[in-house]
């Protein structure tokens, strides 16, 4: 016979941010830091022109802010936050969650060497296809979350 | 709902607004300002909305550490706000008016300036968050 949880354990793993999550903010805090120094120097460079090979910079500027911070941010946030399931595993399984978490993240930094290095033309489809490989994976493991507490069947 | 959470929440939707009637002012036929414009609202939307709804956000939610239960408006989190801000006022006053203005002293200084304070509040900000994203085990240790 399964073990039934301790119902007290079970209502602080609730609040307690799962490892996925810390793993993916902490990135994402990284990729802020790393897209923010790069966008100042662009904008230096705008007015007292530092050197012709920064404008390289620009799309790993831009990558990074949208889906190094932003997107991984919100995320990493939802996967903590939405709401758990009431059996069995509350966040469902964590295999694909650290999936999630790898492609991701494997594939955004292939698009940002993609960038530095643009005779590597498989690079950059390969980058975007993890990353769409780690976005369905979310989405599998969130649908069911998505519920009203009413409606959860779980 | 701390009240620096509602600073970066209003201005957030000010920069909102801003952005989206900028980018409605640059599609409009025979404005030619329309790529000097477009980093302006790109940033107001990613940087002054989006970024802003996030960190005021995350300093609300994140659960907060001991020592900073006890000071809910620590100093970086009200420096991260300004710093922002006041970049990126100083950008957007600024960036369009680069190509007009070149090797102004002062012109440079504000645009240094801008970026500089736009770098710092992404580190205020790293300052007050890093220690809230933890483990359990790192969370019952600091905490006890």
């Amino acid at each position: 016979m399964a073990k039934s949880p301790n119902p007290e354990t079970a209502r602080e793993e609730e609040f307690v941010m799962p490892a996925q999550t810390i793993w993916m903010i902490r990135l994402s805090l990284i990729y802020f830091l790393l897209s923010a120094l790069i966008g100042g120097l662009l904008l230096i460079h705008k007015t007292m022109s530092l050197h012709p090979a920064l404008w390289l910079l620009l799309p790993l500027h831009y990558e990074m802010a949208i889906w190094g911070w932003m997107v991984q941010f919100v995320m990493g946030t939802a996967y903590w936050m939405l709401p758990r399931f009431l059996k069995g595993k509350i966040r469902g399984p964590a295999k694909p969650a650290w999936w999630m978490f790898i492609l991701f993240n494997a594939g955004l930094l292939l698009l940002l060497i993609s960038f530095l290095a643009p005779g590597a033309n498989a690079l950059a489809p390969a980058g975007r296809f993890l990353m769409m490989t780690a976005i369905l994976l979310f989405c599998y493991l969130m649908w069911n979350r998505i519920a009203s507490f009413k409606h959860h069947g779980h | 709902m701390p009240p620096i959470t509602r600073y970066f929440i209003k201005s957030g939707m000010i920069y909102f607004v801003l952005g989206i009637v900028l980018a409605f002012y640059a599609e409009l036929p025979g404005v030619k300002t329309g790529a000097l414009l477009l980093p302006v609202y790109w940033h107001m939307l990613v940087i002054g909305w989006l970024t802003q709804i996030i960190m005021g956000v995350s300093i609300w939610m994140f659960p907060r550490t001991k020592k900073q239960r006890k000071n809910i408006q620590s100093f970086p989190v009200v420096a991260a706000f300004w710093t922002l801000n006041t970049g990126l006022i100083l950008r957007f006053l600024a960036e369009p008016f680069i190509p007009l203005v070149q090797n102004g002293l002062v012109f440079n200084i504000v645009i240094i300036l801008s970026s500089i304070l736009q770098i710092s509040s992404v580190i205020f900000y790293l300052i007050e968050i890093w220690p809230r994203v933890q483990t359990r085990k790192r969370r019952v240790r600091r905490n006890s």
